[in-house]
C-alpha cells in the first residue's frame, strides 16, 4: 500500500490548557477512500476534525502531542485557510454556508487554487453537476435554503476549492432519510469520479457504516475500535451500542432498552 | 426592436454576463446620458451649485471608501473623519513645511492613510461590532489631537492655509476646474471600487462579512483580507481628506469632528449598505439635505425669525431621516431605486418569475 494521504499519530488535543478532548488518537486516510468516524456526543469526533482542519484554535484548543501529516507535511496547529489551500476542505456541522449570498455567489466566493478564470468556471459548473438542484436554486439566497439544500451547497462550495480530502462533520444531522440517501449517493459518486478521500464524522452508525471503507470508533477521546467496515458491522459491541441489537443478533425491544436505562440510573 | 417575443425582464444566460458592468442596451444609454449631463452641468450651473457638486464629489469618494470597509467587508469604523483629517494634515504639513507640490503630497497622504489603516485594522482581528467601533474611535481622537497639537505648536491656531496646487505652472482655482478634477477622481475611485469588488479580493470580503469561519474553511485568509480592507478604505479616505484640504485651501481640526464620521456612516446607511451606487446616492442626499432644509425654511413666512434655529433643525432632521430610513427602508435609497427599476424592467408584469431570472 502506498503512503496514506493523511496520517494522524497519537494526537492529543487540550482545550484551554485544561480539558483533554483527545488522547492518543491515531488514524490514517488512504487516497480515494472514505473513512468513517463513529462516536456519541462528546466522544471527540468534531474536535478531531477541527484539529485536522486547523479550526480548533477558535475554541482555544491546542494540539499538545502527536502529529498530523498531510501528503507528508506536518499541518498540526496550522492556519485554517492555509490548510484549506493545501487541499483539505471542511464541511462544518452548523454554520456552513454564507446566508446573505445567493447560491451562485456562494460558489464563486471560495478561494481555490491559482488558475485561470475559465478553468475556475468550468469547475464550478462541474461541481454543480453533482448537485443538479443547486442549478435551479442559483439565484436563491442561501439563508432561505432547506437543511438538505444547505448541506449540498456546503459540499459543493468545498469541492470548488479542489480538495484532495473532504472532511464532513455530521452529514445526516437533522435531515430526513430521503435526503440522507440522496447525499450518500452523491458522496459515493464524488469519491468515484473525482478520486477524493472523505472523512465522515457521524453519530448515525447506519450512515457511516454504509458509506465508509474503513471505520474508527471514538469514545471519551480515545480510539476504542477500528477496522474494515465489514468487520466493524459484525462486531458485537457495534451491534449492541449503535444498532440496538443483542449479541444474539435480534433487535432489542423497546421494553428492554428502557429497562437497561433504568437499571443504569438506579445502580450506577 | 427585436422581432422575437421577449419575456418581461432581463435574464442572464451565461456566467460571463453576471460579471459584466453594463448589462443592457438601456443601461448603456442611461450611462452615456449621465456622463453627458455631468460634463455639461458645470457650464450651466451657478458658482453656488458648482460648489455643491464639488462637495458631493468629495463626499462620494469618502462614502465609497467607507462602503468598501463596512458595506462589503463588514467592518464597522467610526474613525473615518480621523483618516480624512490625517490626509488633509499630511497635505497641509508637507506643503507648509517643505513647499511640496501636489504630486508629492497626494501620494504621501495616501501612504499615511493606508499605514494608519493597517495599524487601526489590527484590533479588527480580535474585536467585532460595537467593540471594534469603539477602538476605531480612538483613531479619530488620536489624529485630531495630533493635528491640533501641530496647529498650536506652529502658531497656526486657526488652521493651515494651503496654496492651490499648480499644474504646469497654472494654479488650479475656481469651481469649474475643481469640478472636473474632483468629478474625474470620484469617477476613477468608483471604477476602482467596482473592479476591486469583482475580483477575488472583493469576493473574499463578501465571504468575511457573511461568515468568517466558513470563509476560513474555504481557504480565504481572513486576517489578511481584513487588514487589506482597512488599508484600501483608509487610503481612499485620506485621499478624500487631502483633496478636501486643497479644495478649501485651508485645513483645521474643527472640520473633522466626530459628527463628520457619523455623517459618513449615515451616508452609507441612507444610501443602502452593500452597494456602491448606494454610497454615491447617500453622499448626494446627506450633502444636500442641510441646503434643502435651509431652502425649505426660507419659504416659510417670517423666515428671519427661524434663522437662529437652522443649525438645530439641521441636526434634528438629520437624526430623524436616519431613523426613518432604518425603520422604513433598511435597504436605503438604493432599495427604492431597485424597486422602481424592477417595476419598469418587469412591466407589464408585477412580479418576477418564481424560478430562474435575475435577482
Amino acid at each position: 500500500m502506498s503512503t496514506p494521504l493523511l496520517t494522524v499519530a497519537k494526537l492529543e488535543v487540550v482545550y484551554q490548557r485544561a480539558v483533554t478532548a483527545l488522547q492518543g488518537v491515531s488514524l490514517s486516510v488512504p487516497r480515494g477512500q472514505i473513512v468513517g468516524i463513529l462516536g456519541t456526543n462528546g466522544a471527540g469526533k468534531t474536535t478531531l476534525l477541527r484539529a485536522i482542519s486547523g479550526f480548533h484554535g477558535i475554541d482555544d484548543a491546542r494540539v499538545t502531542d502527536g502529529s498530523i501529516c498531510f501528503k507528508g507535511r506536518r499541518i498540526d496547529n496550522g492556519e485554517p485557510h492555509l490548510i484549506a489551500r493545501a487541499g483539505i476542505a471542511l464541511v462544518p456541522e452548523r454554520e456552513k454556508v454564507f446566508p446573505n449570498l445567493t447560491v451562485a455567489e456562494n460558489l464563486t466566493v471560495p478561494a481555490g487554487p491559482r488558475e485561470s478564470a475559465a478553468e475556475r468556471r468550468r469547475r464550478e459548473e462541474q461541481v454543480v453537476e453533482f448537485f443538479p438542484k443547486l442549478a435551479e436554486l442559483r439565484s436563491r439566497v442561501a439563508g432561505l435554503l432547506s437543511g438538505g439544500e444547505r448541506q449540498m451547497l456546503a459540499m459543493a462550495s468545498a469541492l470548488v476549492c479542489k480538495p484532495e480530502l473532504l472532511l464532513i462533520d455530521e452529514l445526516s444531522l437533522g435531515l430526513s432519510p430521503v435526503v440522507i440517501d440522496d447525499l450518500m449517493a452523491r458522496i459515493v459518486q464524488i469519491k468515484r469520479e473525482l478520486g477524493i478521500a472523505v472523512v465522515l464524522v457521524e453519530q448515525s452508525a447506519a450512515v457511516a457504516l454504509e458509506l465508509a471503507d474503513y471505520g474508527y470508533v471514538l469514545e471519551n477521546g480515545r480510539t476504542v475500535l477500528d477496522g474494515e467496515v465489514q468487520r466493524l458491522k459484525s462486531h458485537a459491541d457495534i451491534q449492541e451500542f449503535y444498532m440496538g441489537r443483542t449479541s444474539a443478533g435480534a433487535r432489542r425491544s423497546y421494553r428492554d432498552v428502557k429497562q437497561y436505562r433504568r437499571s443504569r440510573r438506579w445502580y450506577g | 426592436m427585436s422581432r422575437r417575443p421577449r419575456a418581461s425582464g432581463h435574464f442572464r444566460t451565461a456566467y460571463a454576463q453576471d460579471l459584466r458592468l453594463i448589462q443592457t442596451g438601456t443601461e448603456r444609454w442611461a450611462m452615456a446620458a449621465c456622463v453627458v449631463a455631468l460634463a455639461g452641468l458645470p457650464f450651466l450651473a451657478s458658482p453656488f451649485l458648482l460648489d455643491l457638486a464639488n462637495q458631493v464629489f468629495l463626499a462620494a469618494i469618502g462614502a465609497l471608501a467607507l462602503m468598501l470597509l463596512t458595506g462589503y467587508a463588514g467592518q464597522i469604523s467610526l474613525g473615518h473623519a480621523g483618516l480624512m483629517a490625517a490626509g488633509a494634515f499630511t497635505v497641509g504639513i508637507l506643503s507648509r513645511e517643505l513647499q511640496a507640490p501636489f504630486w508629492m503630497t497626494l501620494p504621501a497622504a495616501a501612504l499615511v492613510g493606508s499605514l494608519l489603516g493597517a495599524i487601526f485594522g489590527l484590533p479588527s482581528l480580535r474585536l467585532r461590532g460595537l467593540y471594534l467601533a469603539v477602538s476605531t474611535l480612538a483613531l479619530h481622537f488620536l489624529v485630531v489631537y495630533l493635528g491640533g497639537e501641530y496647529e498650536s505648536r506652529r502658531g497656526y491656531s486657526t488652521g493651515i492655509v494651503i496654496d492651490p496646487p499648480a499644474i504646469g505652472g497654472h494654479a488650479v482655482s475656481g469651481g469649474l476646474a475643481w469640478y472636473f478634477i474632483l468629478g474625474l477622481t470620484a469617477g476613477g475611485v468608483l471604477l476602482l471600487c467596482l473592479n476591486l469588488l469583482r475580483s477575488g479580493t472583493g469576493r473574499a470580503w463578501a465571504a468575511i462579512r457573511a461568515n468568517e469561519t466558513v470563509a476560513e474553511a474555504l481557504g480565504i485568509g481572513v486576517a489578511g483580507h481584513k487588514l487589506l480592507a482597512f488599508m484600501v478604505s483608509s487610503l481612499l479616505a485620506a485621499l478624500a481628506g487631502a483633496l478636501f484640504g486643497y479644495y478649501r485651501g485651508f485645513v483645521s481640526v474643527e472640520a473633522f469632528s466626530l459628527f463628520l464620521s457619523i455623517q459618513y456612516v449615515a451616508m452609507i446607511i441612507i444610501g443602502g449598505m452593500g452597494s456602491l451606487l448606494g454610497a454615491v446616492l447617500g453622499a448626494l442626499f446627506v450633502t444636500l439635505l442641510p441646503y434643502g432644509i435651509e431652502a425649505a425654511l426660507r419659504t416659510l413666512p417670517g423666515a428671519e425669525r427661524y434663522a437662529g434655529l437652522l443649525f438645530a433643525v439641521n441636526y434634528a432632521a438629520f437624526g430623524l431621516v436616519m431613523i426613518l430610513f432604518l425603520l422604513l427602508e433598511p435597504l436605503g435609497l438604493v432599495g427604492i431605486w431597485r424597486r422602481v427599476a424592477t417595476y419598469f424592467r418587469l412591466w407589464p408584469f408585477k412580479h418576477r418569475p418564481l424560478t430562474g431570472g435575475q435577482r
